[in-house]
């Protein structure tokens, strides 16, 4: 008898102790590298997101938190000072310290092919106060430079310098809470907890990512219980996975908002015929019509199954620069037939509506639905939807009167999309690189320009909502759609944290 | 037979040469990878220092004759977005794909030339025409039905199989364990089931014709046994057209096992051609067509010279 209570002891020790836990989630797209310096993409930073630490991190709603970094300071406009967390090995035992910062900053400036350029070009110099403290100097004042900050991760100088590219590729070495094990590419990628964290070890002790780009795949992995987590739920799939009781599914309102864009820059544009042979576009009354005349609700409601929330403004209201007062307008064809007729078509026009078909949720299917919408105030819209590969160069080279588009304001503050999408094109200063229906307005440009070096929060902000209430409220240089959500489900066994990023940060999950 | 082997080979470097410029040709037409590689933040300098990087700011004449080069010091260049040699990334991904394919292969023939023998036996039999049945559905179902039913069934309904992904692998393949078997099953049986029902009809049909020679009706008379006149006589004469159409088909089952490959999440050089393509990777993608070229010269060439083996009267 006492003999089997022992066996009964250690047969339950082995049960809460020898199991490692695993965390399995499936993806809808895999990593490309494991360089967190070469390719900026989304799946690809979500999942290094896990192996390395960057100086601040975002949390789950974008706002910013210390992570290597313990403090900052900003005593001049131009400079700062950051104070480095002491005691942080890298996976290999290596220490971390400014050298490593110097390294890494120095390696995306100098490397042709970092995809992170545009996250450091606003830096000047970065040096070492001491082997804790680095002084930042940027070329001009630069509040968006801590959100910046979030998207460079921190290599060990010691392991890369003087590595091929190929390799840091393929061996990744940082300080995060994951330590790199394997990646079957295509297939699986493996971490295990890295138990020298320095917020302390994760809880799960494997990691596994396994790319599901079918959809009909992962929604069966999530369903026999194969993974744990899947990211891009199809939202057919909503309701069977809803109905399932051992699974959550989650709803996060994201960062990316889909747009229409027109030419505005040409007196005759190449794919509209209309009675006066005049590009429509130019009248501002022409541009407000279009905003009237699309039924976003319906296309919110069968397009996007409701998953989708309607766009009135550049930014969704988590992002820095959102203007509250700015409300989506009724759908009202009637009124948009009156302000064509007023701006001379009251026959409408025709025009060729490019999108690209495998880039957004649903982008092809959106585009016809503009099509039939806007069929009904008499504009006659023949959509062209191409793949990514070939629509961006076409939109690139403003081979194109009207298209669909999206933005991502990636750093959770509007600055990105101002500067690259509203602000006048201007490839000296760097302005306006995917303004391809070249919309400028002198005050909007002025606006913009001010709040991208205006230190003070609260008057850049008014600064950017002024540059939108021209540019959208006065101008409508653009026709928001609706702001994408990302769907996840999840197995009832863990706490998942959805994130306004998109990313899958598993140290949150418990 | 030497001769033979050299003209083959100096063939297979033409059409291999050709491949390589069409597809080059195309991929340079469709667009800049550029737009595609960097975030909408990068500056246009950054777009320019990328080409120059890549080596894509040159002229068509220039980047084909830096290619060539490569080529023969056995570089078929560097992946634009996994940024790994692209020979490198093709063949890490090959063995899955050859592997399913060649399972695929053999489970067809093992279960295909059987039944097809027996079907064509006695052919109004209740059991040939069940195995016609099912073998017209199997050429009929699509193999992204039948990978989503098999799926249902036996991952979510029952529990009995992964739904997708490779097993774990041991000396380049899943064969070898038995995690990696049961992800082996439903993808071998989707790939299988077209080829398996081709198979299975061409023995049927190859059969009854030989079955009606005078040669055989001979061999009947002189009072050979069936199993003699049947696997000897008939089937050896009956392989030749079903040998051509294993070839065509096996290198059809290494360059279209992408719906299987989606379905499935394997792993394999399907899902990484559309990828690339999508992405304007054309280093890959070279080098993935002229593997899948390879591949196809090859089985062809085995295809012939099989056919001496079976049938001596061929002389290559």
């Amino acid at each position: 008898m006492k003999r089997l209570s022992v066996a009964v002891a250690a047969l339950a020790l082995v049960g809460t102790m020898g199991v490692a836990k695993t965390l399995k989630v499936g993806l809808a797209s895999g990593a490309y590298t494991m360089d967190p310096q070469a390719f900026n993409e989304t799946a690809t930073n979500s999942i290094l997101s896990n192996i390395f630490d960057t100086l601040v991190r975002f949390d789950e709603n974008i706002q910013i938190h210390p992570d290597l970094a313990v403090s900052w300071t900003n005593p001049e406009p131009k400079v700062w000072i950051i104070k480095l967390r002491k005691g942080v090995k890298f996976h290999n035992g290596n220490t971390f310290n400014a050298d490593d910062v110097l390294f890494t900053f120095d390696r995306i400036k100098n490397w042709k092919k970092s995809g992170f350029k545009g996250k450091v070009s606003m830096i000047e110099k970065v040096e070492k106060v001491d082997d804790y403290t680095v002084k930042f100097t940027t070329k001009k004042a630069f509040p968006v430079f801590l959100r910046k900050l979030t998207y460079v991760n921190m290599l060990d100088k010691e392991t890369d310098s003087g590595k091929s590219d190929e390799w840091i590729g393929l061996n990744p070495v940082g300080t995060g809470p994951y330590k790199f094990v394997l990646w079957r590419k295509g297939d699986q990628i493996k971490f295990k907890a890295n138990p020298n964290y320095w917020a302390g070890k994760a809880k799960f002790d494997d990691l596994i990512f396994r790319v599901l780009s079918n959809n009909a795949t992962r929604t069966a992995a999530i369903l026999s219980g194969e993974v744990d987590i899947i990211n891009r739920v199809p939202v057919v799939d909503v309701n069977r996975i809803k109905s399932n009781p051992n699974l959550n599914t989650f709803v996060k309102p994201g960062l990316r908002l889909i747009y229409l864009q027109m030419d505005q820059f040409r007196e005759k544009t190449p794919y509209v015929k209309s009675s006066t042979g005049k590009n429509p576009f130019l009248d501002v009354r022409v541009r407000r019509a279009l905003y009237y005349g699309i039924n976003e609700d319906a296309i919110i409601k069968y397009i996007m199954k409701g998953f989708a929330a309607p766009a009135a403004q550049f930014h969704p209201d988590v992002v820095v620069g959102h203007d509250p007062s700015i409300k989506r307008a009724k759908y009202n064809p009637a009124k948009a037939k009156k302000l064509l007729a007023q701006a001379g078509y009251p026959n409408g026009f025709s025009v060729v509506l490019d999108a690209p078909n495998n880039r957004y949720i649903n982008d092809a299917q959106i585009a016809q639905a503009v099509a039939s919408s806007l069929a009904k105030i008499g504009i006659k819209v023949k959509v062209n939807a191409t793949p990514k590969s070939s629509f961006f160069p076409k939109t690139g080279r403003q081979d194109t009167s009207f298209f669909l588009i999206g933005w991502a304001s990636s750093d959770g503050d509007g600055s990105s999309m101002l500067d690259g999408v509203v602000h006048s094109k201007d490839d000296v200063k760097g302005y306006g690189r995917y303004n391809n229906g070249k919309y400028s307005n002198a005050d909007v440009d002025r606006l913009i320009e001010e709040s991208d070096a205006n230190m003070n929060p609260k008057s850049r902000v008014k600064e950017m909502r002024d540059a939108q209430q021209i540019a959208i409220v006065k101008d409508q240089s653009i026709i928001p759609l609706h702001y994408q959500v990302d769907i996840y489900a999840s197995s009832k066994k863990i706490k998942f944290i959805p994130r306004t990023d998109s990313r899958i940060w598993a140290y949150d999950i418990k | 037979m030497l001769k033979y082997i050299l003209n083959r080979l100096f063939h297979s470097v033409i059409v291999m040469f050709v491949i390589s410029f069409i597809v080059f040709f195309i991929m340079f037409k469709a667009g800049d990878p550029v737009q595609l590689l960097l975030p909408p933040d990068a500056t246009q300098q950054d777009v320019i220092e990328m080409r120059h990087a890549l080596g894509i700011d040159q002229s068509f004449i220039k980047q084909y004759e830096a290619f060539l080069k490569n080529v023969a010091k056995g570089n078929l260049g560097t992946s634009f977005v996994y940024g790994q040699p692209a020979l490198d990334v093709v063949f890490e991904r090959l063995p899955a794909t050859l592997e399913l394919s060649v399972l695929a292969m053999i489970f067809s023939i093992i279960f295909g030339v059987p039944l097809g023998i027996i079907a064509s036996i006695k052919p109004k039999a209740w059991y040939s025409k069940a195995i016609m049945f099912l073998s017209l559905s199997g050429i009929s179902v699509p193999i992204f039905w039948t990978g989503m039913v098999l799926v249902l069934v036996f991952s979510v309904l029952l529990g009995w199989l992964p739904s997708s992904g490779r097993g774990e692998v041991y000396l380049f393949t899943s064969a070898f364990t038995w995690d990696g078997i049961k992800h082996l099953i439903m993808p071998v049986l989707t790939l299988s089931f077209f080829q398996l029902a081709l198979i299975l009809r061409l023995t049927r049909t190859g059969m009854m014709e030989v079955m009606m020679q005078d040669y055989i009706k001979l061999a009947v008379a002189k009072g050979v046994p069936r199993r003699v006149v049947v696997y000897y006589h008939a089937l050896k004469n009956s392989l030749i057209p079903l040998i051509t159409v294993i070839g065509i088909q096996f290198g059809q089952l290494v360059a279209f096992t992408i719906v299987t490959e989606t379905i499935f999440a394997w792993p394999g050089t399907g899902k990484l051609i559309i990828d690339s393509i999508q992405n304007l990777d054309r280093p890959i993608v070279v080098a993935y067509l002229l593997i899948i070229s390879f591949i196809f010269v090859a089985i062809n060439f085995v295809v012939d010279v099989l056919y001496t083996f079976v049938d001596p009267r061929v002389r290559v």
